[in-house]
């Protein structure tokens, strides 16, 4: 087992993955995303860093792993460890609750009244609950950023997160156009004056509408170029050793690296060990092998690390400890 | 009215006429690019899905009076989103 703790012998000598700032995780449903995610960030805070852990899986089973629920707020599950649950739901809430009053500012309490209640028939138009998750992640990235050595996603099943990871190119190129017009609009309303030398035009950098628009490119842009940042933003897909995950994994590893996105480990979840005894087990692991060198040979340009299944499941540090220590390199 | 008085006056004339010919283009062209800006901003209207809808509540507010003569030239006499309660 390699040492665990900070002041051990291989301290200096750090995992690839914990060089990295943000880390996601992702793959397949009841892969073990949460588990390998949860080892990670324990493996790191062990090592002396302040990391945050972000579970957005609306499943949430980061709680029942450390057997400490998390809140919506960052608090201390563990020395240097900090969780924090993303509800999607609550961010919808808040970000409608937000909008709702503004226009309450504006409005006499009537007419707020009438489009709050329109307001919240859009809270539940599809799609919401995605960008305000997708906000809040976007938040955590910039803002946090600074207060932690290292982020850490745990993200709900593959298809879902890579459009959350899209999301920014296709919503900032929304707006930027929306602004495009604004600004062409405006100008045109400028010329207008300049032929009735009557002045009555919004002056562009004036003009609320613009500034809300660029604002919101500006930060959906700064959360885009942190996703695509290499050197300290890393995806991490998990994978066990069947089928369906297989494809889905080679899958988003396509999609991940056209959006520019880098995949920088595959762990390998759930590998029968050598020393199981019995047919069914033999025959199991002769079918896994196939699958085996299938991973081998697609994923063989990422670098791969290899969890065993484990006599138990996993829950509580203690059992983390050892899903950790392989994930650092230990063998088993 | 002396010469110069008329040739001043023509050519005021003249010149109002270019100009507020100028200025209507130019009022049209305001209108049409308007149109194409709202409806960006209201998709939702015409049933197409709108990836920024939820970043455009901020913006709504801001929206009311120009929202306002927009639906009533699409020929919509009151307010077809209860969102933007302008009539």
């Amino acid at each position: 087992m390699a040492p665990s703790h900070g002041d051990g012998p291989f301290a200096h000598r750090q995992h690839a993955l914990l060089l990295k700032r943000i880390l996601f995780f992702g793959g397949k449903g009841g892969v073990g995303k949460t588990t390998c995610a949860s080892a990670v960030a324990l493996a790191a805070s062990r090592q002396g860093k302040r990391v945050l852990l972000v579970s957005t899986d609306p499943a949430h089973s980061t709680s029942d792993i450390f057997g400490t629920p998390f809140a919506a707020d960052e608090r201390e599950i563990h020395p240097g460890l900090y969780g924090l649950e993303v509800d999607a739901n609550l961010e919808a809430r808040r970000y409608i609750d937000n909008a709702k009053a503004g226009i309450a500012r504006m409005f006499s309490p009537a007419v707020a009244k009438e489009a709050g209640r329109q307001i919240e028939l859009a809270s539940s138009m599809p799609g919401v609950e995605e960008v305000a998750l997708f906000d809040r992640i976007g938040d955590l990235i910039v803002d946090r950023f600074d207060a932690y050595d290292l982020l850490i996603f745990d993200t709900a099943p593959t298809g879902h997160t890579l459009r959350l990871l899209r999301m920014p190119e296709l919503v900032s190129a929304w707006i930027t156009a929306l602004s495009k017009r604004r600004r062409a609009l405006l100008a045109l309303n400028q010329d207008i004056d300049q032929v009735r030398l009557a002045p009555e035009a919004i002056d562009p950098a004036e003009d609320p509408i613009l500034k809300t628009l660029d604002a919101r490119r500006d930060k959906l842009e700064q959360v885009r170029a942190r996703l695509m940042q290499h050197n300290f933003t890393g995806f991490v897909l998990v994978v066990v050793p069947e089928r369906l995950p297989i494809e889905e994994t080679a899958r988003a590893a396509d999609i991940l690296a056209e959006s520019n996105v880098n995949v920088c480990e595959i762990v390998v979840n759930r590998v029968l060990p050598d020393d199981v005894d019995g047919d069914f087990y033999r025959s199991r692991r002769a079918q896994e092998r196939v699958y085996i060198d299938e991973i081998k040979r697609r994923f063989g340009a990422y670098p791969l690390a290899w969890v065993p299944q484990l006599p138990t499941d996993i829950y509580g540090v203690e059992n983390l400890e050892r899903i950790s220590a392989v994930l650092m390199g230990a063998t088993w | 009215m002396d010469w110069k008085e008329l040739k001043q006056n023509v050519g005021d004339f003249v010149h109002g006429y270019f100009v507020s010919e100028y200025e209507r283009k130019l009022r049209e062209q305001f209108v049409d690019l308007n149109d194409l800006f709202m409806l960006q901003c209201f998709m939702e209207l015409v049933g197409l899905p709108n990836p920024a809808a939820i970043y455009l509540l901020d913006v709504y507010p801001f929206f009311l009076e120009e929202f306002h003569t927009w639906h009533r030239r699409m020929g919509m006499d009151r307010s077809p989103i209860g969102s933007m309660p302008c009539c």
